[in-house]
């Protein structure tokens, strides 16, 4: 028996509230950018049926991500009906209009995690990286968050871009305060496969990067940041799958779930399914053979990454046909 | 048929089969728990880079 089937329900729901963002970055492997709102987005009161399953499936962990979900009007009714449930709380946000307000908020709910995007040291690489973002904003999100007590953690996408600057980040995240500091090698899904040839960092800018994030590591002491870069890249994290398949669910902006970031197939819409119902398809997923044949081929070709997000076009098709 | 949709149709066909079916075994569910949750999904580097 593998892990998942021993669960009623799952451990952990990353739940992408839209689609629709405030920048448009390069790296971004859901094509997020500002008016990108996907056709068919769960509206506030299905998302928060969506949140009233979650509590009662006691799915202990939830992330609201995007997109940017700050975007969404009924982002702190979801987070506020999730928390004050008990179900601790990630949020994934590029901080470009997190503020103390908001902060403050939150810091009421059992937040577990604020999740800051710093993909670089200067505002010119950082604005590169991030065109329409503000390197400054971040930083003074990053300040918000750590000043209402908030668990504060870093992200950093690497990328031909900024990966030089990779030490100067990992400093600047630590001394805003954050616990851990999470990177890996880029996806090629999205708005990075598009631009893959301009981004993709050089086999040497890798090697070096490892070597910084290793000795880093190896220079912590207990207090210190975490550096998480484990596993490194899709294939290291889909082999993992293969044996212990991660008891997580990936809800779609319109209600859609993924069997895994780097696959494009759907094993349940939650406007039609119930939570339990999903879970039941996503256990069985991971004993299809389509499916499992699928991950093998994308653990042997990043090539085959792009197809990610296929499901998109899918969606496309369909809303055209209803027309 | 729609190659990303395949897990999908599947939940219809055994959801189908699963009302007319009750000779299953009866499983013990675990709850989950946040304590099960592991460091590598609270950290989740490849759920996505946005």
């Amino acid at each position: 028996m593998i892990g998942i089937d021993r669960l009623k329900a799952p451990l952990f729901v990353s739940w992408q509230l839209t689609r629709d963002c405030d920048l448009a970055c390069v790296h971004c492997c859901t094509e997020s950018a500002p008016g990108r709102r996907l056709a068919g987005e769960l509206e506030r009161g299905e998302a928060l049926e969506l949140a009233l399953q979650l509590i009662r499936c006691e799915v202990p962990y939830v992330m609201l991500c995007g997109g940017e979900p700050l975007l969404v009007p009924h982002l702190f009714a979801i987070a506020e009906t999730l928390g004050n449930a008990g179900v601790q709380l990630k949020i994934e946000t590029n901080g470009q209009r997190f503020e103390p307000a908001a902060a403050e908020r939150l810091a009421k709910l059992p937040v577990r995690s604020i999740q800051i995007s710093l993909d670089g040291a200067t505002e010119e690489v950082y604005a590169r990286q991030r065109p329409g973002g503000a390197l400054s904003k971040a930083h003074a999100a990053c300040r918000a968050a750590a000043s209402a007590g908030l668990p504060l953690e870093v992200t950093f996408a690497p990328t031909r871009i900024n990966i030089h600057q990779a030490g100067a980040v990992i400093d600047q995240a630590s001394a805003l305060g954050a616990f851990r500091f999470n990177t890996g090698k880029l996806m090629r899904i999205g708005t990075a496969a598009r631009l893959w040839e301009r981004l993709e960092p050089t086999a040497e800018q890798y090697s070096r990067f490892r070597q910084l994030l290793d000795h880093r590591s190896g220079q912590r002491g207990a207090d210190d940041m975490e550096l998480c870069y484990r596993p490194f890249c899709i294939a290291e994290g889909l082999q993992d799958s293969v044996v212990d398949p991660p008891a997580t669910l990936l809800v779609l902006p319109n209600g859609w779930v993924k069997v895994a970031a780097a696959l494009p197939h759907v094993c349940g819409d939650l406007r039609r399914d119930t939570l339990e119902q999903v879970w039941d398809a996503y256990r069985r997923s991971w004993r299809d053979a389509m499916i499992l044949s699928e991950v093998n081929q994308a653990i042997a070709a990043e090539s085959l990454h792009p197809r990610a997000n296929q499901w998109q076009s899918s969606l496309a098709a369909q809303s055209t046909r209803r027309m | 048929m729609d190659k990303t949709t395949v897990a999908a149709q599947q939940t219809d066909q055994t959801r189908d089969r699963s009302a007319t079916s009750e000779s299953k075994p009866r499983i013990d569910w675990e709850t989950p728990r946040m304590e099960d949750v592991s460091e590598q999904v609270t950290a989740q580097p490849y759920i996505r880079f946005t």
